[in-house]
């Protein structure tokens, strides 16, 4: 029976598995992207995420398992697959005798076989996009690490692809140039889906709207950002007190809606993590609970915001790399 | 913006999905840069200087007609060799040398058949280096030959033996492509393809029944045609034969190529 894939999703893996020498790289992969949006694939160096990306590609084969993109078979139509796809490589390597404009046509030969005016003109407005205008007719064997990595994301844009795979697109760049790949890829959400790795957590939360974490090649989270961001710990309180804060840190432990409060010092402000059970009861009566000490004064009060770095570490050391 | 230019797109299958855009760039990698240029000079200077320096020694004392034969008996098997080795020696990081370098994944990540990259290479490559390394030589060959010997070779026999080394040259090169998609060294490369050379320097007073069935009988069957002596017994079996181990080469190397892992 084939695999139900949902309608939405541009790719699909179902127990996609990759081994290398009896050692599994790639552990059962189950994964859903959906239309539109921009897939930050993340996971410690060795996760696994370049295998997952080199299969969807047909560069490896997989050991057992199967995906689709566009519901095309990344084994059996992995031509098809490519046709849709612009990719990027993590250390994209090219023809060093040619230059950035023979660079882009000969990739876009391989999408459209003419007219040559209108290739060349693609050619040419991706090189204005990308900034290598000025550079183009340069062979690419002079080129810097950042111009080498906007030709790369030429050559992945060039075929105004439905599916744009990145591979650590911002890993070799400076801040100026990881600005402009993030602009690129909110710029192509429009028309595209963007699949991409990184362990740049930053980069992530600023322009993902899904995520998805790997370690030692298992998927240990799938979720919309926001989703993730939540937390998986409950709803947590942020206070900033000055003051003997001890009884009315009693009295709080006491409340039935409170169900852990964890003290750090900073200076001379005491700062709570206190973890609710009643979102709404915590957010009606936990402020006025500490007020009512007159001992202390809050210097600080706010549903605390998770970052990702902290959830991707949790989860991480939780599936045993922390060390 | 892009989206309002009006491209075709290729939308075939088969194994030739982007072959010709392979044969364009490949083609570029000779005549768009300086290799051809490079390799013309060399080979003229090594085929056809070689050629000079032995025309002027045969000329001393020895009648047109001896001189027309050993002329050719030298250009095709000295010439040969140079040029055997030449193919192998240019072509020997044609594929392990891209998979090494990242842009064999490169391409491959776009729509192109792996059969489509190996037979690009084996088509450019074969091509050109017939064109620089005896094509061209053998013009000049040609017209040495009727300074020095003051006689014109038979054209039909002279261009039936060249085609002979072509055969050779082709199997050498097929055989490097091959040896590319199994090793991941320069050394292993041209060390497979070297060593079966030298083997036929060695191997067919060890093994004679068998040489007529490998690539070594090549050369001394070209000088033969050229020189329009009586060739052996089933000459043109080993003419099919050795287009079979061509034949045999390049799909050895397009089954490993398939399962090359990037």
């Amino acid at each position: 029976m084939e695999p139900r894939v949902p309608l939405s999703s541009v790719i699909h893996t179902d127990k996609l598995t990759k081994s290398y020498k009896g050692v599994e790289a790639l552990k059962a992969l189950d994964l859903d992207v959906e239309r539109n949006s921009i897939f930050g694939f993340l996971g410690p160096n060795g996760a696994g995420k370049t295998t997952t990306i080199k299969l969807l590609l047909g560069l490896v084969r997989p050991t057992s398992g199967s995906a689709t993109v566009f519901g095309h078979d990344i084994v059996g139509d992995s031509i098809d697959v490519r046709r849709r796809i612009g990719y990027l490589a993590q250390d994209p390597r090219y023809y060093e005798h040619m230059t950035a404009r023979e660079t882009l046509t000969f990739t876009a030969r391989f999408f459209y076989r003419g007219p040559r005016d209108a290739i060349e003109k693609r050619v040419s407005e991706t090189l204005e996009i990308v900034g290598l205008a000025d550079k183009a007719d340069r062979p690419i064997k002079g080129f810097s690490g950042g111009e080498r990595q906007r030709l790369g994301i030429g050559q992945a844009q060039v075929n105004e692809p439905d599916l744009l795979i990145l591979d650590e697109p911002a890993a070799s760049l400076d801040p100026m140039g990881r600005r402009d790949v993030l602009a690129i890829m909110e710029r192509l959400r429009e028309r595209s889906t963007v699949f991409y790795s990184t362990h740049i957590l930053d980069d992530v939360q600023r322009v993902s709207d899904t995520v998805a974490i790997l370690d030692h090649g298992e998927l240990i989270a799938q979720a919309p950002i926001e989703e993730l961001l939540a937390g998986t710990g409950g709803v947590v309180y942020s206070l900033g007190l000055k003051g003997d804060g001890t009884g009315s840190q009693e009295h709080i432990s006491s409340l039935p809606w409170v169900s852990e409060i964890r003290t750090s010092v900073s200076g001379a402000i005491t700062n709570w993590q206190v973890t609710v059970t009643d979102e709404a009861v915590a957010e009606r009566e936990l402020l006025r609970a500490v007020l009512a000490d007159e001992s202390v004064t809050v210097t600080a009060f706010g549903r605390k915001q998770y970052e990702l770095e902290e959830i991707f570490m949790d989860l991480v050391e939780g599936n045993g790399n922390g060390s | 913006m892009a989206a309002s230019v009006p491209l075709d797109l290729h939308t075939g299958n088969g194994w030739l999905v982007g072959f010709g855009n392979m044969v364009s760039k490949e083609w570029g990698s000779w005549w768009r840069t300086r290799r051809g240029l490079t390799h013309l000079i060399l080979w003229l200077f090594v085929i056809n200087g070689l050629m000079f320096l032995v025309g002027v020694d045969e000329r001393q004392n020895n009648p047109p007609i001896e001189i027309l034969e050993e002329l050719i008996e030298v250009f095709i098997r000295a010439g040969g060799l140079f040029a055997t080795i030449g193919i192998i020696v240019a072509t020997q990081s044609a594929v392990f040398g891209e998979k090494q370098l990242g842009t064999a994944e490169w391409v491959l990540s776009k729509p192109v058949t792996r059969q489509a990259f190996v037979v690009s290479k084996f088509l450019v490559h074969g091509i050109s280096f017939v064109f620089l390394a005896v094509v061209i030589p053998s013009v000049v060959f040609y017209l040495q030959v009727i300074h020095h010997a003051l006689m014109q070779p038979a054209f039909v026999p002279f261009t039936l033996g060249l085609l002979l080394h072509v055969e050779h040259i082709l199997f050498y090169l097929a055989l490097t492509l091959m040896a590319g998609t199994f090793f991941r060294g320069r050394g292993a490369v041209s060390g497979t393809a070297i060593g079966c050379l030298f083997a036929g320097l060695i191997l067919p007073s060890a093994l004679p029944s068998l040489t007529p069935l490998l690539p070594w009988i090549l050369h001394p069957l070209a000088s033969m045609v050229a020189l329009q002596q009586d060739l052996p017994d089933q000459a043109w079996l080993s003419v099919i034969i050795n287009l079979l181990w061509t034949l045999l080469c390049m799909l050895v190397a397009l089954w490993r190529f398939d399962r090359e892992e990037f």
